[in-house]
C-alpha cells in the first residue's frame, strides 16, 4: 500500500479472485444477514471502506448463464477477523441479497476483492468522527476497530430509521443518548439516534456536536444515504477534512465499464468511478451540485 | 490470431483494469474501449446500467480518454498482455473516424474496429450503421487512412443487417463483427420514468444470444470476408453456436463481469470440443450449420 499525493491509500494494481468458504451465516434484525467468509488474501490486504464483489450463484455454476443476478453484487467489508476471515452485512432483498442470505456454512462463494480505495486517517489527526446512517453502519465496525489504535479518540455518530432497522442491539438504558454496545466495545464513543424514537437524523447529531471538535486535528468520515452525505458535506464545507463513501450502481467493480461514475470538481466535466477511484473520496473533490440526489 | 476467442470492446475498458484476474494474453485478441478523437464525458452519471433477465442494459455514452491519452498511456499498458490489441474507434463524422485510424496506423495495434453504431451528427444523430451508404462512407474513409486490417462492427438495430455487411465489404472492410447491443429500455414503475439517465440503452448478455446467432448466420451467407460473432456468449457451447453459424472468431463481453476468466474457460472448452469431434482446425466447421 502506498500513499498517493492526494492522501489516498493506493490500491494494489491487481485484484484477488478467491473461492471463499462460508464459515458463518446468520440472520440479523432489520432484514439483515451476516456472512463470515474465509478469504485470507482479502483479509490480509483490506482497508476499511473497501468492498468485495460477490457472484451470488454457486462457483461451480459459473459456466451456465443465470437468468437473474447476472452481475456480481458489491458489499463493503464489515469486519476483518484475522488471520483469514472477512465479514459482510447484507440486506435480504433483491435477487442477489436473497440468494446470498440462503448460503450455509461450508458453501463457497466466488469473490473479488478487496476493491476500491478505503478510509485512512491523515497522520496529524487526533480525533475521527464517523458519521454512519442506515446501511452505512455495515462498514462501521471495521472502520472503528482500525482507527481506535491509530488515533486518540473515535466518535461514532450513528442513525437509522428505527432501532429495529439496524443489525445491532441498541441500548437506550435510562439516560440519553442511546448507544450500540457492540460497536462501543470496538473502541469508540457511540451515539445512536433513530428517526422513529428520537425524531432525529444522524446529521442532527453531527450538527449539535460540531463546535466541540478542533479543526486542525479532527477528520470526519461519513457513510450512508446520498441525502445524508449531501447534508454533511454542506454542513462541513471546508471547516474539516471530510471523507465520504459513495454508493452507485455498479457492473464490473474494477473501473472498466464506467457505470458507477460520480462528478468531480476539477477537469471540467470529468467523472470518477466509485468502484476503483472510490468508494471513499475526499468530499472536496466531489461536485455536490452535479451529484444526483 | 493464435485462437478465435477475443474480448469485445467496451466491457474490458482499456485492459489494465482487469489485470491479474486471468491470463488475457492467452486470448486471440483484446478489443479495447471505443475511443474518439477527443475525450468524451459520456452520458449523465445517475444511472448508466441496469440488470435485466439474463441481460445488461448500458448507456455509458462512449465516455473515453480520447485518442492522445489512448496512444500515450492506455495502449502501451494493454500491449503488455502480449497478444493482439485491437483499437475500437468512433466519431461524429467520417472525418473523425479517419483521423483516429490515421493516428493508429503507426501504432502497434493489430487491427482497427470501426464502431459504426454511434450517431452520425451530419445525419441528425442517426447511427452510421443503420444505413448501407453511411456505413460504406465510414469504412471507405478509414480504409484510405490506414493499412491496418479493419473490422466493421455492425448494429443489429436495423431490419436487414446483410446489406450493411456487404456495403462494408465493398468499401474495404477486412472483416465484420456483430452484433453490437440491441436498443433497449427499462422503466422504473415507481417513479414512472426510464431507469437509465439517458432514457435508452443497449442490451447485451445471454438474452440476446439467439438473436445475434441468427444475424451472424444471415451475414455469413452474404459476405466473403471473415465474420466475428458476439452477443451473450457465456460458455464454449455458445461460442460454437456462433462458429457453426458462420463466425470465424468470437468476442465475449458481459460474461467477463461474472467470470473474468471466461475467455480462457471458453477457449479450453472449444479445445475439448475439437478433440471430442476429431477436428484438426476449427475452420473446418465455420458456417457448417445447415438446415437438416
Amino acid at each position: 500500500m502506498e500513499r498517493t499525493d492526494r492522501g489516498y491509500v493506493g490500491v494494489k494494481s491487481t485484484v484477488n479472485r478467491v473461492c471463499a468458504e462460508v464459515v458463518e451465516s446468520e440472520s440479523l434484525p432489520g432484514e439483515h444477514h451476516r456472512l463470515l467468509l474465509r478469504a485470507p488474501a482479502i483479509a490480509g490486504d483490506a482497508v476499511p471502506g473497501q468492498f468485495i464483489h460477490v457472484w451470488c450463484h454457486p462457483p461451480e455454476d459459473i459456466a451456465q448463464p443465470p437468468s437473474a443476478a447476472i452481475l456480481r453484487r458489491p458489499y463493503s467489508i464489515s469486519r476483518v477477523r484475522l488471520p483469514d476471515g472477512i465479514e459482510v452485512l447484507l440486506r435480504v432483498r433483491g435477487t442477489g441479497g436473497t440468494m446470498l442470505a440462503r448460503t450455509q456454512p461450508g458453501a463457497f462463494l466466488d469473490v473479488l476483492g478487496p476493491l476500491g480505495r478505503g478510509f485512512h486517517a491523515s497522520e496529524s489527526v487526533c480525533t475521527v468522527v464517523v458519521v454512519a446512517g442506515g446501511i452505512g453502519l455495515a462498514p462501521a465496525p471495521f472502520l472503528v476497530e482500525t482507527l481506535a489504535p491509530q488515533v486518540d479518540k473515535v466518535i461514532l455518530l450513528a442513525g437509522a430509521a428505527a432501532d429495529e432497522s439496524i443489525p445491532y442491539r441498541v441500548d437506550r438504558g435510562a439516560s440519553y443518548p442511546a448507544t450500540i454496545p457492540s460497536l462501543a466495545a470496538l473502541g469508540a464513543e457511540v451515539v445512536f439516534c433513530s428517526e422513529k424514537t428520537d425524531n432525529l437524523l444522524v446529521g442532527d447529531l453531527l450538527e449539535r456536536r460540531l463546535s466541540e471538535f478542533d479543526q486542525t486535528s479532527t477528520e470526519i468520515m461519513a457513510i450512508g444515504p446520498r441525502a445524508m452525505l449531501k447534508r454533511v458535506a454542506g454542513m462541513i464545507g471546508s471547516r474539516f477534512r471530510l471523507w465520504v463513501s459513495l454508493e452507485e450502481r455498479m457492473a464490473c467493480g474494477v473501473g472498466a465499464c464506467r457505470s458507477c461514475v460520480v462528478p468531480v470538481r476539477y477537469d471540467d466535466g470529468a467523472y470518477k468511478t466509485v468502484c476503483r477511484e472510490g468508494p471513499v473520496f475526499d468530499a472536496a473533490e466531489i461536485d455536490w451540485e452535479r451529484l444526483d440526489p | 490470431m493464435k485462437n478465435p476467442v477475443m474480448v469485445a470492446s467496451g466491457i474490458f475498458g482499456y485492459g489494465d483494469e482487469f489485470r491479474g484476474l486471468a491470463d488475457y494474453g492467452e486470448l486471440g485478441a483484446l478489443v479495447l474501449k471505443t475511443i474518439t478523437k477527443r475525450p468524451r464525458a459520456g452520458n449523465p452519471p445517475a444511472c448508466r446500467t441496469a440488470e435485466t433477465p439474463a441481460g445488461l442494459v448500458n448507456a455509458i455514452g462512449l465516455e473515453n480518454v480520447g485518442l492522445d491519452v489512448f496512444l500515450a498511456e492506455k495502449l502501451p499498458k494493454a500491449l503488455e498482455y502480449g497478444t493482439n490489441i485491437v483499437a475500437s474507434i468512433a466519431g461524429d463524422t467520417a472525418e473523425e473516424f479517419s483521423h483516429c485510424a490515421r493516428a493508429l496506423d503507426d501504432s502497434a495495434v493489430a487491427a482497427v474496429e470501426i464502431n459504426i453504431s454511434c450517431p452520425n451528427v451530419k445525419k441528425g444523430g442517426m447511427a452510421f450503421g443503420v444505413d448501407p451508404d453511411s456505413s460504406a462512407e465510414v469504412v471507405s474513409a478509414v480504409r484510405a487512412a490506414t493499412t491496418k486490417p479493419i473490422v466493421a462492427k455492425l448494429t443489429p438495430n436495423i431490419t436487414d443487417i446483410a446489406p450493411v455487411a456487404t456495403a462494408c465489404q465493398s468499401a474495404g472492410a477486412d472483416a465484420v463483427s456483430l452484433t453490437n447491443t440491441f436498443s433497449a429500455m427499462v422503466i422504473d414503475v415507481e417513479r414512472r420514468c426510464p431507469l437509465l439517465a439517458a432514457g435508452t440503452g443497449g442490451l447485451s448478455g445471454p438474452a440476446i444470444r439467439p438473436a445475434a446467432v441468427y444475424r451472424v448466420y444471415s451475414v455469413a451467407r452474404a459476405v466473403t470476408i471473415p465474420v466475428i460473432g458476439m452477443g451473450g456468449i457465456w460458455n464454449a457451447n455458445d461460442a460454437l453456436e456462433f462458429i457453426l453459424a458462420g463466425a470465424s472468431a468470437v468476442q465475449i463481453g458481459t460474461v467477463l463481469y461474472a467470470d473474468p476468466a471466461a475467455g480462457n474457460r471458453i477457449l479450453a472448452g472449444i479445445g475439448s470440443y475439437c478433440e471430442r469431434h476429431g477436428l484438426q482446425t476449427l475452420a473446418s466447421i465455420v458456417g457448417s450449420a445447415r438446415l437438416l
